[in-house]
Formats: C-alpha cells, sequence, structure tokens
C-alpha cells in the first residue's frame, strides 16, 4: 500500500531532520507558527449590502451572476450555483445585512463525515472540495450543522458547491479571497484567526454600542474561521443560535474509538463460547452414542 | 404459486461451462402472480435508472438541499440491512452456541442477507452522484477513517465476502466441486466469527451515521444511543424477516423440503419467536432509559410525541406481548402476525430516524417521489427474482448431496478419545 | 486543540485499523497452533513405538468377543461392530472389504468383512447376529479412520441384532476385558517368539526389541504364513 510506504519515509525524513536541527529550535524563542488557520472577519455593522462580493465570488470561481437587487424577493440562500448571497433583516435597531456562506469550522463536520477526504480542512483554514475523490453521497449534507454544502441535483456529474475561502486559487498563492479584495466598506478582514478575534474584541470594546457583545464562530461548533460581528443579536440576522459549542465530530468520537476494542474482544470472545459450547455437545454426543 | 419448478441434479463434478448454460434457462410457469406483478416495474424501474444517469438525481427524486438522504437511503440501505441481520443471528446461534435445532435454515438465510446487502450496496450504487467514484475509499484516493460512512462501506464490503464464504459450499455442492467444498467448509467458522463481529458494527454503524445531524433529527429519536438501539433492533428485525420469509418459502417450494424439515418448521419458528420476545424486552426498557435520560418528556404532548409513542408502544410493545402469548399457547398465526407488526415497527422506526424525524421542523416536508418508490420496488423485485433462481438449482432449502453429507459427519468430534485406558 | 491551529481527533485512526488487521490475521494460526500443541503429545508418546498393554484404548463400556471384534449397542436398537485396538496395533494400517450389504442377514461367526493390507488378508467374523443396518463407506476413504478410532467413526458394521442378550453373555467386559487384553497381549509376545524360531535373526529383530519390548504393527513385517498361524489363533474363535 503506498500509503503505508509514504507515511513510513514521512515518520523517517521527520526523524532526521528533527535530530539534524531540533536543538537549533529549541532554542530559539518560540515563533508563531505560519500554519495558523486563516479566517475571515465579516462586520455586518459595516455591511452597506451592496452584494459585490456576490459578484466577485461568481466571477472568481467560474458561477452564473447572481440575480439583480429588483429580482430578489425575501430571503435566500446559498445555492447549487451561488456559493453566498446576502440577505437584508428589517431588526430592532433597522436594517442590518447578513452574508451567509461557509463557516470554514475549525473541526469541521463535513470533513469527519467525507469518506473519500473530498471535503477535508486545509492546515491554512479553509474548507475546501476535491471534485477527484468526491462519490457525491451527501453525507457531507446530512452532518454540516449549517446545511452549507449544495449538491447539483440536476447534473448527471454532480459536483458539491460551497465557499472554498479562495484557497487554490487566491489564498494558497498568498492573495486575499475575491470577496474581502473589493469589498467597499471594508466589512470583511482576512488573517489568522487570532489576530481576527483580537481585532473583533477591540471593535467591540472602542464601540460597545454599536455591537452585539459576541463574537458569532468563536465557540460554535468548537470555533469557526468564519467570525460574525453584529450591532444585533445573532438570531435577528438569521444565524443559528442552538449549534453546540462542542465540535460536531466529537459526537461520532464515541462509536469510532470504541471500534478497535470491539473488534478485538468481540472474535476472542466468540471464540470462547464456540469452545465452551463445543465440549458440552462433545459429552452430550457421546452419551448418545 | 408454481410448484411445477423441476429441481436440478447437482452436477457431480462433470462439464461446468454446459452445466451453468443449463441452469441458466429459465424453468417453470412464465405467467405466475407474482411475476406479472414485478415484471413491469422492473422494465419500469429500469427506465426511471437510465433517466436518473441520464438527467441527475433530482429529476426522478424529491431530495433538496435540505433533505439529501431520502427513501433510497432510508428505506432501501437503512431498513434493508436491518432486516438482514437474521443471518449474523442465526449463524451465532448455529455456530457459536452450537443450537442444532436451527442448522436445516443456516443457508436460507445466509443466502437472504448476501442478497440483501448485494442489491441494498447496489441501491446506494443509483443514490451516489459519482457512482464511479465509489472505488475512491476502496483503493485509498484518500482513506477517510474519521468517518462512519468509511466504517460502514468497509464493513459492507468484507461482510459481502465473509457471507460469500459462508454460503460457498451450498455453491461448491451444485458444481460438484469437492475440494473446494472441503477447503470452504474449513473456513466457515472463522467467516461466522468474523461476520458477527462486522454486522454488530456496522448495523450499529448506521445509526452512528446521524449522530452528527443532532439538531436536525427530532429529540425523541436522536439521542447519543442510536447505534446501540440500531444494533439491538436489528437482532429481531432479522429474525421477524427469517420467520415471515421461511413461512412464505415453506408453502412455495414445499417440494424440496424434506419431511424431517416440514415438521422442524414449527419449532424452530417458536424457539425464534421466544428469543425475539426476549430481545424486545430488552429493547423496551433501553428505549424508555434513553427516553428518561433525554429529559423530552415534555415533547410527547405533541404530534411527533403521539407518533413516538405509537412506534414504541404499538409497534414494540404489542408485538412482544403477541411473542409471548404465542410461545405459551404454541399459535403459529398470531407468531406471524407479531413479526409482521414487528417488520412494520422496525420499518418506523428506521424512516422516523431518516426521514420523518429528519428537518421535521421544515414547512414543506419531504415525501418521496413516486419514481422512488418504484426503484424501490424493483430492487427488491430483482432481489426476489434472484432468490427464486438460487432456490431451485442450489441446495439450500433442500439435503445436501451424498458426499457432501459423509464429509459433514467427518467433521464431527470423534468419539472415544475420553474413554478409559488400559 | 487551542483553535488557531490543524488538529485532528481521529489522527491514529488508520493505523488503528491496519492493527485490527493485523490482530486478525495473526489470531487465526495462533488458534491453530494453540489447538495443535495437545495433540503433538499424543502423537510423541504413540511414536516412541512399544506396543505395551498400559497404550492399550479400552473403553469399559463395550462388548468384546474373543475373535477380537468388538459390539456396541446404540439407543436405537441397533448394534455396531468392529475391531479392537489390539488387533490394530499389531497388524498396523489396514483396508476393509465389506462382504454384507444392508438387509442381509448374518449369524454369529459368519464372515462379515476381510482386513487387507497388501496382499495379505485376515477374516472378520461377526461376533452377532442379526440383520445388517449399515455399513460404513467412509471407512477407506480416510486411511487413518480405523486406527485414530477403532471404537467409534471406525465402525464396520450396525447390525439389528436378533439374540443379543444371549449372545453377548460370553462376552468380556469392563475389568474383565482390561484384564483379557492383557492375557492376550502375553499370548501374542508367545506367538510370534515360537514363530521366529521358524524364520532368519533379522526378522525377528522387526518385532521383538532387544529388551524383549514388543514393537508396533508387528504383523505388517511378517509373511503370510504368519498371517495365516495368527488368523487360526486369534481370530477364528468368536
Amino acid at each position: 500500500m503506498d500509503l503505508h510506504r509514504r507515511d513510513f519515509f514521512k515518520v523517517l525524513g521527520a526523524t532526521g531532520i528533527t535530530l539534524a536541527v531540533g536543538k537549533e529550535l529549541e532554542a530559539a524563542p518560540k515563533v508563531k507558527n505560519d500554519l495558523e488557520f486563516h479566517g475571515i472577519l465579516y462586520d455586518s455593522a459595516r455591511c452597506k449590502g451592496c452584494r459585490g462580493c456576490e459578484y466577485d465570488c461568481a466571477d472568481a470561481n467560474g458561477l452564473p451572476e447572481p440575480p439583480p437587487n429588483k429580482d430578489i424577493k425575501g430571503l435566500r440562500k446559498p445555492d447549487d450555483k451561488h456559493r453566498t448571497v446576502v440577505n437584508e433583516y428589517k431588526t430592532s435597531k433597522g436594517i442590518v445585512y447578513a452574508k451567509m456562506q461557509c463557516m470554514h469550522c475549525n473541526e469541521p463536520a463535513c470533513g469527519a463525515a467525507c469518506l473519500t477526504q473530498a471535503m477535508t480542512k486545509t492546515k491554512k483554514g479553509p474548507v475546501i472540495w476535491r471534485g477527484d475523490k468526491c462519490m457525491g453521497c451527501r453525507y457531507c449534507m446530512v452532518s454540516c450543522p449549517f446545511d452549507i454544502p449544495k449538491f447539483e441535483y440536476h447534473s448527471p456529474n454532480p459536483k458539491i458547491e460551497k465557499c472554498t475561502m479562495c484557497f487554490e486559487t487566491r489564498v494558497q498563492k498568498g492573495e486575499l479571497p475575491a470577496c474581502v479584495e473589493n469589498c467597499p466598506n471594508e466589512a470583511l478582514l482576512f488573517g489568522t484567526r487570532r489576530e481576527l478575534i483580537q481585532e473583533a474584541r477591540r471593535r467591540i470594546f472602542e464601540k460597545p454600542d454599536l455591537y452585539y457583545d459576541q463574537i458569532y464562530g468563536e465557540h460554535e461548533a468548537g470555533g469557526t474561521c468564519w467570525l460574525y460581528l453584529s450591532p444585533v443579536p445573532f438570531k435577528e440576522i438569521g444565524l443559528n443560535t442552538s449549534i453546540q459549542t462542542a465540535s460536531y465530530p466529537a459526537l461520532t468520537k464515541g462509536f469510532l474509538y470504541s471500534v478497535p476494542s470491539v473488534f478485538v474482544l468481540v472474535p476472542a470472545l466468540l471464540l470462547g463460547i464456540q469452545q465452551a459450547t463445543k465440549k458440552d455437545n462433545l459429552k452430550n454426543e457421546s452419551e448418545d452414542e | 404459486m408454481n410448484s411445477s419448478h423441476i429441481i436440478s441434479a447437482d452436477n457431480d463434478g462433470k462439464s461446468i461451462r454446459k452445466f451453468l448454460l443449463r441452469e441458466l434457462k429459465p424453468k417453470g410457469k412464465w405467467l405466475t402472480p407474482f411475476n406479472i406483478i414485478s415484471i413491469p416495474i422492473i422494465i419500469l424501474g429500469i427506465a426511471l435508472i437510465i433517466i436518473r444517469f441520464w438527467k441527475g438525481i433530482g429529476a426522478i427524486t424529491n431530495l433538496s438541499q435540505e433533505i439529501p438522504w431520502g427513501l433510497w437511503i432510508g428505506f432501501d440501505v437503512v431498513t434493508g440491512v436491518a432486516f438482514a441481520g437474521g443471518a449474523y443471528v442465526i449463524t451465532f446461534m448455529v455456530y457459536i452456541l452450537n443450537m442444532k435445532k436451527y442448522h436445516s435454515i443456516v443457508r436460507v438465510t445466509v443466502l437472504n442477507g448476501f442478497l440483501a446487502y448485494l442489491f441494498y450496496a447496489g441501491a446506494l450504487l443509483l443514490d451516489l452522484g459519482r457512482p464511479w467514484n465509489v472505488i475512491n475509499p476502496i483503493i485509498g484516493n484518500n482513506f477517510g477513517v474519521s468517518s462512519v460512512l468509511f466504517l460502514v462501506a468497509w464493513h459492507f464490503l468484507l461482510y459481502m465476502i465473509a457471507q460469500l464464504i459462508e454460503f460457498s459450499p451450498a455453491i461448491a455442492e451444485w458444481l460438484g466441486a469437492r475440494r473446494a467444498h472441503k477447503i470452504l467448509s474449513g473456513m466457515t467458522l472463522a467467516a461466522v466469527i468474523f461476520g458477527i463481529t462486522l454486522s454488530m458494527l456496522h448495523q450499529s454503524g448506521l445509526g452512528a451515521l446521524y449522530l452528527m445531524a443532532k439538531e436536525k433529527i427530532h429529540p425523541l429519536w436522536y439521542s447519543e444511543f442510536i447505534p446501540i438501539l440500531f444494533f439491538v433492533s436489528s437482532i429481531f428485525a432479522g429474525l421477524s424477516m427469517v420467520i415471515f420469509e421461511g413461512s412464505i418459502s415453506h408453502r412455495v417450494f414445499s417440494d424440496q423440503i424434506s419431511n424431517k424439515n416440514h415438521k422442524a418448521q414449527h419449532g424452530i419458528i417458536q424457539g425464534l419467536a421466544k428469543i425475539c420476545a426476549g430481545t424486545m424486552f430488552v429493547y423496551f426498557f433501553l428505549q424508555l432509559l434513553v427516553f428518561i435520560h433525554g429529559k423530552h418528556w415534555a415533547l410527547i404532548n405533541t404530534p411527533m410525541g403521539y407518533w413516538y409513542l405509537l412506534e414504541i408502544i404499538g409497534f414494540v410493545l404489542i408485538p412482544m406481548v403477541l411473542f409471548f402469548y404465542s410461545y405459551r399457547t404454541n399459535n403459529a398465526f398470531i407468531i406471524r402476525l407479531a413479526s409482521i407488526l414487528t417488520m412494520l415497527g422496525v420499518i418506523l422506526n428506521r424512516l422516523n430516524v431518516t426521514i420523518i424525524g429528519f428537518r421535521w421542523d421544515m414547512a414543506v416536508r419531504y415525501v418521496p417521489s413516486w419514481m422512488e418508490i418504484v426503484v424501490t420496488l424493483t430492487v427488491l423485485f430483482t432481489e426476489i427474482w434472484i432468490f427464486r433462481w438460487v432456490i431451485n438449482r442450489l441446495p439450500v432449502l433442500r439435503e445436501s448431496p451424498k458426499w457432501a453429507n459423509e464429509e459433514k459427519a467427518l467433521q464431527k468430534p470423534a468419539f472415544g478419545d475420553k474413554h478409559q485406558r488400559a | 486543540m487551542d483553535g488557531f491551529s490543524y488538529y485532528n481527533i481521529f489522527d491514529t485512526k488508520g493505523i488503528e485499523y491496519l492493527v485490527i488487521i493485523a490482530f486478525l490475521l495473526l489470531l487465526i494460526p495462533f488458534w491453530l497452533v494453540l489447538n495443535k500443541q495437545v495433540k503433538v503429545k499424543e502423537q510423541v508418546s504413540k511414536s516412541l513405538g512399544v506396543l505395551k498393554a498400559a497404550i492399550l484404548n479400552i473403553p469399559q463400556g463395550i462388548f468384546y468377543s474373543r475373535n477380537h471384534t468388538w459390539a456396541y449397542l446404540g439407543k436405537s436398537g441397533t448394534a455396531k461392530v468392529g475391531l479392537d485396538d489390539l488387533l490394530l496395533h499389531i497388524t498396523g494400517e489396514v483396508k476393509i472389504q465389506q462382504l454384507k450389504n444392508p438387509g442381509d442377514s448374518v449369524n454369529k461367526g459368519d464372515l462379515l468383512a476381510v482386513l487387507v493390507q497388501d496382499s495379505k488378508s485376515l477374516n472378520v467374523f461377526s461376533p452377532i447376529s442379526g440383520t445388517i443396518f449399515n455399513t460404513n463407506q467412509v471407512l477407506n476413504l480416510k486411511s487413518n479412520l480405523l486406527i485414530d478410532d477403532p471404537y467409534g467413526k471406525g465402525w464396520i458394521s450396525e447390525i439389528k441384532p436378533s439374540k443379543w442378550v444371549s449372545e453377548i453373555a460370553s462376552y468380556y467386559l469392563a475389568d474383565d476385558a482390561t484384564a483379557w487384553f492383557k492375557k492376550e497381549l502375553e499370548r501374542y509376545k508367545d506367538f510370534l517368539s515360537i514363530n521366529m524360531q521358524k524364520l532368519s535373526p533379522a526378522t525377528s529383530m522387526v518385532v521383538l526389541q532387544d529388551g524383549g519390548e514388543l514393537l508396533e504393527n508387528s504383523l505388517s513385517d511378517l509373511p503370510d504364513e504368519i498371517w495365516l498361524d495368527f488368523q487360526k489363533q486369534f481370530l477364528n474363535q468368536v
């Protein structure tokens, strides 16, 4: 199995390098790991609802143009042709806009669910979908608490559409995601998750009347890389507030962790029972004879 | 039904190719009631499947972005596999606990189980968006080991192989392959132990699939104990299916069954009824514990709550009582009635978790389209066709050929080893 | 698990699955070896090669006839008959030719079967009268059946007896049988020493050890005349 051999060489290589270089690194002060999660902070207090991000996203990902404002009636959700939408909400503090897209969870349910690792959490933060591996089982859709992955039901070769934070096309090359780059009011901010949370806290601290005192995504689903700031409670702008604070894959932990134990104990137990009942059978038979 | 099937002689090691060609020809009447109903549906189903591959899944199903899994997964896969649980329970009883009484039904149950998994895994391929990529988790185009579905998929594959090994002595007898028969019979115990372990894990695994959909399934059906409940209910689901299907086979294929097995049938059904009653008793208390643990008693007084009570009391408690009663009064009719109620209860339970309780809060609920139902029936009928083909040709219900029986006798433990020496 | 960099709660799952596969694959040979140990010890003691009374298998509930056949009545009303352990230790591996078919009637002392080794043979006379119910068809399929299990799977015929009580009254049972076997062994040793004088000294080495102990399968190396004599002295009286 190639996987096995590759891993072996990886470990061997890593060990070698560590032995050679390890001491130096320990001596040096702790450098901030460049491979920290990167995310996006969306500030709906700054968002003016221009929906420019929708058009940029469609443009960057080869999707059809979103409908113009006059054609929109009511709230929309992302679908298999639109990876993000901006909705208008009438709230207690007036009109507030909210952008909907994949939350890029720290421990994504879709990533744990995907049996081919087509949905995968990259080390840099974004959760991406790799088409060459996907079999279209839609288990990611069942598992996602935010109901984000969208399936092309009317195609013979269906894709899963969701926001990828422009990872392969931009972020990996060091550029900003499409929606962040052109936001006119700087409602979208890209950076490491650590920095984003600090920035969000700073904004709340500096303008406590403007913001609702919570960062959506700080603890939801075990933490997400897409964070929200809002002038009103999150429920009023259509965000799901019944998301648990533990990660979703942790819900399957109990089951998956017990699988190896069952595999080892049950065959041994069955073999034992079979031997025990076999002896009884022998006694019965020989008495009959 | 048709009892004029000519039972073929076993091939005594002669030319296999000619033998197979002869066997592939259909036997018996063409216009039986079952055939008349099933053939048009199968043809329609095949047409729908072609449309599905041409125009996408959405063309023939009512699935949506919020409801990605519908009848095909909820019924064909999850419920179908629960009913195939008879195979691992019966092989456990016969090969591990050495309950010789049930030996005569092992083969037909394993055959049923194997065909069920084969066809429901096949139905799964219809539901996949990109079925050609299904080999990815097998060949290692990234093993998603964190996924419960990965575990379930691999178990299905391995379990089908184990069942094939368990069933292969019957195939060897049919083809007259004596040496193969010997080797395969020796592997039976290993295959049985492997199969039981796999079954325990994937019956519960099918329940574990829904663990991450915590807020999407109605609280009365969602709990961390879904895997255990699914596993326990698969025991009596499988046995009820064995009772139900056994009653039908005994009448349809009665000319193949020896007198001895005919008389033993009643005793077997009674024994199975007893086991069902006991397991359902345990299951009922497990459900009670889960209910108390969840603290959702306020929800009982809602429409979904009444539905939950119907499932538990109407389709678990009542059949359990019927099984107890039938065991005491020795009434075969009540056993059959109870087994049908139990099967309906299991279907209800599985559909409640996967379809009815899944996103129960949506304004527009998911209802399967007639096309989904037709495709499901196509899969089911095709499976019955293959089952009938096998029963009429292989020594499953009828006795094995003589040479195979002699071999089996030789494998029993020797007499005289333990006696006193001079 | 700080929420700021990559972590995977299932990162050892892949290796765990591989270990499970290894465990299951190793379990099979492990189990087979564990069971073989027991059998090996028995084989060793047998293959030391000396035929002594102590190693004879003499089930205490079986009736033994003077011609080294046995009979055992089963619950279904038919009796199984066969050859005793001592005879088989003496002859070694043999084949059985059945002379009767199911349905035939047989009397005590009738020729029931012939025991064949290469070109030599011995006649087996039936210890009881009755109707043949079944003959053992698998005897010649498995070569060691007769020697490994002479009182169980190595039965020769199954007979529905007509005069069970009167006929077995004269046969040996339990302690009497054990005592009789010891005497028979001594009688056989005497038989051999008498016959040895007729043969060359080389042959006598094969059947008797230096210390006067009897070796296994002694009859198999001896010529036809000795077989005929053995038949007269040991297998003709029922």
